[in-house]
């Protein structure tokens, strides 16, 4: 027996919280998407929009502008469902197309580097992992989506005052929730499909044709059988007739909005089972 | 299962679909360096991966020091895994992968920092530390993913081939690395296909063919137990005919060969202890024995026996 003496003495220093744990991942992967300097542009790019509202909503509330270029206050839209309903469409398509980008860059190097067994040789979960990888995805599209919206009703609420405030406070429920649930449908998705193509350019154009294609086979479905249940897989029909409700917006939409729910769940439900399936420490060559 | 010392695996097996990892295994690892050892496809890796929790048993049970590998959290702070295969983030510098991975131990940047020097002063590439990994030999990557199995300062360190690609020089070095872990009382599992080395360094050996242990324990132990391959025994001596004739004497020796340079004998015995002790009443007329010594006492030799048949008759 060659062993005598146990002289081994395990690193006693102090460890960081392990809840915390998944943010050394999302820290990695924050570094890696601000070092393409076309991500840092077209976020920047995203907040366009929500600049041109917030000038909207100061610019209509100040009457000087208004008498200097002679519009009628009475005469312009007004800051409620509607307009937060189109902020969501606009935000939302821009969130589907940062995470076509962001996703693929997160996750595609990983599998492509075989590096699952680095990490999960290290004292850190799948779950861990997932959370670490789509808590970025999650930061990045909340920036650009329910943040601007909640500064828009913040601005809007200081301008109009308190009673306005206390009396539309659930757009700003409807803004956070409504652009909640499609980030992280968006995140799961994006997340999902990078992780079963290697390929980074080839994951991005799979999350993307996810839209289109489902848009597409929906118009078609809808054409060929005269029904109304190839928007199920339209996931631009699911999220407006969603936003549509939680914005009391009628926008005429024929699908219910429970099958939207429905539908949404599902999609969430199959990412997760994908995530399930790919993210694994080793991978089983055939 | 509450065996806290050792690494122990109750009846495991792990299947592929149909195709079998490792079938029915039950060892029990004490510190020390074991060694895996058998063909590609044995189920080598898939005995580390199943250790390190990577992969999870179809059936069966596996704890190591008492905690369950499925406890990621806990499992990892005492256990160092170098897989087999090369990968490394791109664009880092070997000091930047190690410190990185550092930081899911749990570690400040600053003890990262110092961990991570101290990993790679052991493995000695202190000097490349701040080059791009990328740009690294097969030796220099092979040294960098010891450091990184190392950089925590585990108990159990589980080391998928870890000497490919070292040179002469630095392999012997990592050797004595490996005895210096095993020392300090760490378990230091190996698995290697270059036997000489596994005989020069290890304390245990866990044979592996098909996916099934064949052997465990210390090669002489094993080598004993193999009843059907006689032990063969080199004997140098100045009158090699007449200790033929003498030895041919004993019902356990079945065969006995001058060999060709006549300066000694090989000895095939079934009972290798019962001839060495009666060697010095067998040399007693006047022949000068110079050396007596196992001829395949070791793994290679057991190797053979146990895993060369079975891929004979594949």
């Amino acid at each position: 027996m060659a062993v005598h003496k146990h002289t081994y003495k395990d690193y006693t220093g102090p460890r960081t919280p392990v809840w915390s744990r998944f943010l050394v991942l999302a820290r990695f992967g924050f570094a890696r998407v601000f070092h393409l300097k076309f991500l840092l542009l077209f976020i920047i790019g995203c907040l366009f929009y929500p600049l041109v509202c917030a000038a909207y909503i100061y610019l209509s509330h100040n009457p000087a502008f208004l008498a200097l270029f002679n519009i009628p206050a009475d005469r312009l839209p007004h800051v409620d469902g509607r307009f937060f309903y189109f902020y969501s469409i606009v935000q939302g398509a821009l969130a589907y197309l940062l995470t076509a980008f962001v996703g693929p860059v997160l996750v595609t190097p990983d599998f492509a580097n075989g590096a699952m067994p680095l990490y999960f040789s290290r004292p850190f979960s799948r779950g861990e992992y997932v959370a670490g990888r789509i808590s970025v995805l999650l930061t990045l599209l909340s920036l650009i989506t329910w943040i601007p919206g909640l500064v828009l009703f913040a601005i809007q609420s200081s301008i109009e005052g308190w009673s306005w405030m206390t009396g539309n406070l659930w757009l700003a429920g409807a803004i956070v929730f409504g652009l909640l649930v499609w980030i992280i449908v968006l995140a799961l998705i994006g997340l999902a499909l990078s992780a079963w193509v290697k390929w980074k350019i080839g994951a991005g154009a799979l999350v993307l044709g996810v839209i289109f294609a489902g848009a597409g086979f929906g118009t078609a479905i809808n054409s060929l059988m005269r029904t109304n249940y190839g928007a199920l897989i339209d996931l631009t029909q699911v999220a407006h007739t969603i936003w549509s409700y939680l914005f009391r917006y009628d926008t005429g939409t024929e699908m219910s909005v429970s099958s939207a729910w429905i539908v949404l769940a599902v999609i969430s439900l199959a990412c997760l089972w994908l995530l399930i399936r790919r993210i694994r420490p080793f991978e089983v060559v055939k | 299962m509450s065996d806290t010392t050792n690494i122990t695996l109750d009846n495991v097996s792990r299947f592929y679909g149909e195709v079998l990892g490792v079938n029915r295994v039950t060892l029990s690892i004490p510190p020390g360096i074991t060694s895996l050892v058998g063909p590609n496809g044995s189920g080598k890796t898939t005995l580390m991966n199943l250790m390190t929790g990577l992969v999870r048993p179809t059936y069966g049970r596996i704890s190591v020091l008492g905690i369950v590998p499925s406890e990621p959290q806990k499992l990892f702070r005492l256990v160092g895994y170098s897989t087999q295969f090369d990968s490394f983030p791109r664009g880092l510098t070997g000091f930047q992968f190690i410190q990185s991975f550092l930081r899911f131990f749990g570690c400040s940047s600053a003890t990262s920092g110092e961990l991570a020097s101290k990993a790679i002063a052991q493995v000695g590439l202190t000097d490349a530390a701040t080059r791009k990994i990328v740009a690294y030999s097969k030796g220099m990557r092979q040294r960098i993913k010891l450091a990184q199995a190392i950089a925590h300062d585990p108990k159990v360190l589980v080391l998928d081939e870890p000497l490919n690609g070292l040179d002469p020089l630095v392999r012997a070095e990592t050797i004595a690395l490996f005895r210096r872990w095993a020392d300090e009382g760490r378990h230091v599992i190996v698995s290697s296909h270059v036997l000489h080395e596994v005989d020069l360094i290890s304390d245990r050996v866990i044979l592996l063919t098909g996916g099934y242990v064949v052997a465990e324990g210390q090669i002489h132990g094993v080598r004993t137990e193999i009843q059907e391959h006689p032990m063969q025994i080199l004997i140098r001596c100045d009158r090699p005919g007449a200790l033929a004739a003498r030895v041919f004497e004993q019902e356990h020796v079945v065969a006995a060969q001058v060999l060709p340079d006549g300066g000694g004998l090989l000895v095939q015995t079934r009972d290798a202890d019962r001839f060495y002790r009666q060697l010095n009443h067998l040399a007693l007329d006047n022949i000068q024995i110079e050396a007596v010594a196992p001829a395949d006492d070791n793994v290679n030799s057991v190797y053979q026996y146990l895993v060369g048949g079975e891929e004979a008759s594949q």
